[in-house]
């Protein structure tokens, strides 16, 4: 049986998980792309080139670094936020993992439910979840392998994801930090963000702030 | 396998726990497993496999145990009860039925404890609704199941039928051989369950009796040592305590109607389970030296068993070797995850497999025959059940007439 | 979980939807002397519910989530029925497990969290419907208060089978016909709360939703007393509007009319010595508190 490798979709009505594939995760020091095992600094390259190259490159941060729940959340947080404007990435938040009910705001939200729906409206064609409990990761990241075209990227902060096209394990402050660090390195070296210029929406507690008239 | 998991370095991923080198309330020292195993010195002790499960247990650093009687597993669970008397447990209870019983296990894992709990036969199958919901869960409970008859009618004499019932739970399911596989598989397991990548229930099981009421020299580590306490915080799912974010969380079916919800998000929700189960190969291997162990596995004949199967063949094997009959043997120590690769390999050259159990179905000749190539090389067999011995007398008669030699039928 | 904690970080906070940062300004995490006047004026911690439009449910729900003491610091126990439509949107961790086992998850979870976090105190408290306390569940239910355990029960009783559509409980009336019983149940209502009372419950509580200031005070009441002296059961008659051939409106006046003299949820209490000392001096303090604060207030304008 040759080795299973996890590429962007659409792979399948329902797409096996990676692990019952074979794919085993990457020890500590290393990282996975497309189910081969590699340091862990060959992949931060990789990162930074899939993004760069992206038309919607989009940051899914989940509750873990949402919500502010210990000390060290809120430098994660900070450090997110540069990544974004680093590059320059979307934020869609995965606040929780509720089933909203009637539908979520593909828009503005994603939900592990049905993440499908978020990358298509918006085109996202790569993105990385950044403090998602595994579990439901997991659940995403093979449902957008399922049905659509996006490269899924993790930083899990256990054990990595399978089911993703490239994740690192052991996340902390240091790793989000050496993402940006890898984003700039490659733009010093005349790299170009492909992205199609957007402004990040805001939220408030009313609503869509209308960015236009500030 | 993108990458193979080497047998050579024996060690599993150190923990990290804060707690690590720190002593208890039992002045015992919270110890990596890699150490307590593969370092410290192991002392024989002459004991019942409940006393065994006893031992195991104060070396674990177990928050909650739930009790329920029911044979052979009583002794062992009062056993429990009275370390927990000692300090070695957090909480300890008698609930009123093994449905129940699991479900104050759940509770207290879903509240952030390391549990540990025993049943067997009719408690199994009373149980049964909560394993795959401990599963679903990712509750990583371990239950000792220490197998015997399941009615009807009624039998408490060893028989390994119910492991068939948990083979798709989606649990871990291990097959201890002896008393020592007993101890061994108690500690790693809680370990190998608790990965974070795996995070799902493990149930260890004994055959009733042959394991529990014999008495087995066993090699203990010493009792200063301990585990490192279970982090629920290393976890795919958030702890139901008030103190994780999200807390707009409900665990676990996030999915309650079908009138809101894509049904791909169920279905992969039981692939990652099934996912789960894989990933604890590359923690298992390192931890038990191999999913099985073999022996003179090459040869043209092959036995196939796990559990005290095992211990008959090995005596099996002398006879017929006695008789210039050269047998291997293939001891499967984890039913779930299966060890298919292990076995397609092991069983290459094998001409005849035999595959002697303690139960009515046949479930492991099952198992192996849906693996392997040109399986009609598998013999389903001998099996007893109802709470009968496997005399070795008797695998050596069936390999014998498989090969087509005189032999002498063995009566009751 | 204290209040502070319950925050969305600076960098990220402008992306949050709206309903999370509404629910960080303005829910009442944290404020001992929240209760069901609240609502309206904060932010609710049931988002949204996919109930019946005017199910008694719903409202019951957003009554019992307003009057808890401490939401911050509680877990709830819920079962499989119409009540586990609404607990995903819930802004408290809360745990399906199983139909009718919510007592026995509550026993473990209880235990666990006393012995993890042995100086906060952490409420447990059971919501579950009638079928999952009485029929399948009563054994676990009768059993975690034989042995004391210290968390609230609460039944939403609505005396049948509501979300598999319609079927007799043990809580339904005697003579109402039913799906599972076509010639009308033969057998009296389970005197639930006399059950309790006798198994060891400290605080036992009958009443309807009809009145929310009574629904919080046996809502107060039954967790206060579980956090000190045993186990506490409120039964609350939330009636299933659909299934008993009412309309949307017709909840209210169904409760109502149940609660008069001579219906079957005519408000009654059981407490025990213990639990009444309890009671009145958390009564005394809490006055004490409030006149302290506005003496407070009022130093302050002058």
């Amino acid at each position: 049986m040759s080795q299973y490798q996890v590429l962007p979709g659409p792979e399948a009505f329902l797409p096996p998980a990676a692990a019952s594939m074979g794919n085993v995760l990457p020890d500590p020091g290393e990282a996975h792309i497309e189910g081969r095992i590699v340091p862990e600094d060959e992949a931060y390259e990789v990162f930074a080139r899939k993004v760069l190259g992206a038309k919607v490159p989009t940051i899914f941060p989940g509750p873990l670094v949402l919500w502010k729940w210990n000390d060290h959340v809120a430098e994660k947080a900070k450090a997110i936020r540069e990544l974004a404007n680093e590059a320059p990435m979307r934020i869609i938040p995965m606040a929780d993992y509720r089933p909203k009910y009637p539908k979520i705001e593909a828009a503005v939200e994603i939900n592990p439910n049905h993440p499908n729906l978020t990358i298509w409206h918006n085109k996202i064609d790569v993105c990385i979840f950044i403090g998602v409990h595994c579990h439901q990761a997991n659940l995403s990241l093979k449902i957008i392998r399922g049905g659509t075209n996006c490269y899924t990227m993790a930083m899990c902060a256990m054990a990595g994801h399978e089911d993703a096209c490239l994740s690192f394990r052991d996340a902390d402050l240091g790793k989000i930090r050496k993402l940006i660090d890898a984003v700039k390195k490659l733009k010093s070296e005349g790299v170009e963000s492909q992205a199609i210029p957007f402004k990040q929406f805001k939220l408030s507690r009313a609503g869509l702030v209308d960015q236009s008239a500030n | 396998m993108n990458k193979q998991v080497e047998l050579k370095n024996k060690r599993i991923i150190a923990s990290k726990h804060v707690k690590l080198g720190q002593k208890n309330r039992m002045d015992q020292t919270y110890t990596d497993i890699n150490d307590i195993f593969f370092k410290a010195e192991q002392t024989p002790n002459f004991l019942t496999g409940s006393e065994v499960i006893r031992e195991a247990i104060k070396r674990c650093s177990v928050g909650t145990s739930v009790a329920y009687p029911i044979t052979p597993q009583s002794e062992a669970a009062a056993l429990i009860g009275e370390i927990y008397a000692e300090g070695y447990l957090d909480e300890y209870f008698r609930g009123e039925s093994e449905f129940a019983v699991m479900g104050q296990c759940a509770g207290a894992a879903f509240g952030g404890h390391r549990v540990f709990t025993t049943t067997a036969g009719p408690g199994t199958l009373r149980a049964m609704e909560n394993f795959p919901m401990w599963a679903g869960a990712r509750l990583p409970i371990q239950v000792c199941v220490t197998c015997r008859g399941v009615n009807s009618p009624l039998s408490i004499q060893p028989d390994t039928l119910e492991m068939y019932y948990l083979l798709e739970t989606g649990m871990l399911v291990w097959h201890a051989e002896t008393a020592q596989d007993l101890f061994d598989f108690i500690m790693k397991g809680f370990i190998v369950a608790e990965q974070p990548d795996v995070h799902v229930p493990i149930a260890v099981c004994c055959d009733g009796f042959f394991v529990t009421h014999t008495k087995d020299t066993v090699d203990l580590p010493p009792l200063d040592l301990t585990l490192t306490p279970y982090d629920p915080y290393q976890n795919p799912q958030p702890v139901m305590d008030m103190e994780t974010s999200p807390i707009r969380m409900m665990r676990d079916p996030f999915v309650m109607k079908s009138n809101y919800i894509s049904y791909a998000t169920h279905a992969s929700w039981q692939q990652e389970i099934k996912a789960a189960v894989e990933r604890s190969r590359k923690h298992t291997i390192p931890l038990l030296d191999g999913l099985i162990d073999e022996y003179n596995a090459d040869r043209e004949l092959l036995i196939v068993a796990s559990g005290t199967a095992v211990s008959q063949s090995r005596e099996a094997i002398r006879l017929l070797e006695e008789e210039g009959i050269k047998v291997g043997l293939v001891k499967i120590k984890t039913i779930r995850p299966f060890p298919t690769e292990e076995i397609r390999r092991v069983t290459k050259h094998a001409k005849h497999i035999f595959v002697p159990e303690f139960n009515v179905v046949g479930w492991l000749a099952r198992e192996i025959k849906a693996i392997i190539p040109d399986n009609e090389r598998v013999y389903v067999g001998p099996h007893v059940c109802g709470g009968m011995t496997m005399p070795s007398e008797v695998i050596v008669e069936q390999i014998k007439i498989q090969l087509g030699m005189e032999t002498t039928p063995l009566r009751m | 979980m204290s209040k502070e904690k319950i925050q969305i970080c600076e960098d990220l906070a402008d992306v949050m939807p709206p309903e999370y940062q509404e629910l960080v300004a303005t829910a009442t995490y944290g404020n001992q002397d929240r209760g069901w006047k609240d609502i309206g004026s904060s932010k609710e911690l049931i988002e949204q519910h996919s109930l019946c439009a005017g199910c008694p449910e719903s409202i019951a729900f957003r009554y019992i989530l307003a009057s808890l003491p401490a939401p911050e610091d509680t877990v709830f126990v819920g079962s499989t029925g119409c009540t586990s439509l609404v607990f995903p949107h819930v802004a408290v961790h809360n745990i399906h497990s199983l139909f009718g086992n919510q007592n026995a998850i509550a026993s473990g979870l209880k235990r666990t969290l006393k012995s993890r976090f042995p100086d906060v105190e952490k409420d447990v408290v059971v919501l579950a419907g009638d079928g999952a306390t009485v029929d399948i569940g009563l054994d676990m239910t009768m059993q975690s208060w034989f042995r004391l355990e210290k968390f609230t029960t609460i039944c939403f009783d609505n005396e049948l089978y509501a979300n598999t559509g319609g079927q007799e409980s043990g809580l339904m009336q005697k003579g109402f016909v039913a799906k599972m019983a076509p010639k009308g149940k033969n057998f009296e209502k389970v005197r639930l709360a006399e059950i309790a009372r006798e198994a060891g419950c400290a605080y036992v509580a009958v009443l309807t939703v009809s009145k929310p200031n009574r629904v919080e005070q046996a809502i107060k009441n039954a967790i206060y007393v579980a956090r000190e002296v045993g186990p506490s059961f409120v039964q609350l008659y939330t009636p299933c509007i659909l299934e008993i051939g009412k309309q949307s409106m017709e909840g209210l006046d169904e409760m109502k009319d149940s609660e008069t003299i001579g219906g079957r949820f005519v408000q009654k209490e059981y407490i025990t010595d213990e639990a009444q000392k309890l009671l009145d001096s958390i009564k005394e303090e809490t006055k004490a508190r409030k006149k302290a604060a506005k003496e407070a207030k009022k130093s302050v304008n002058a």
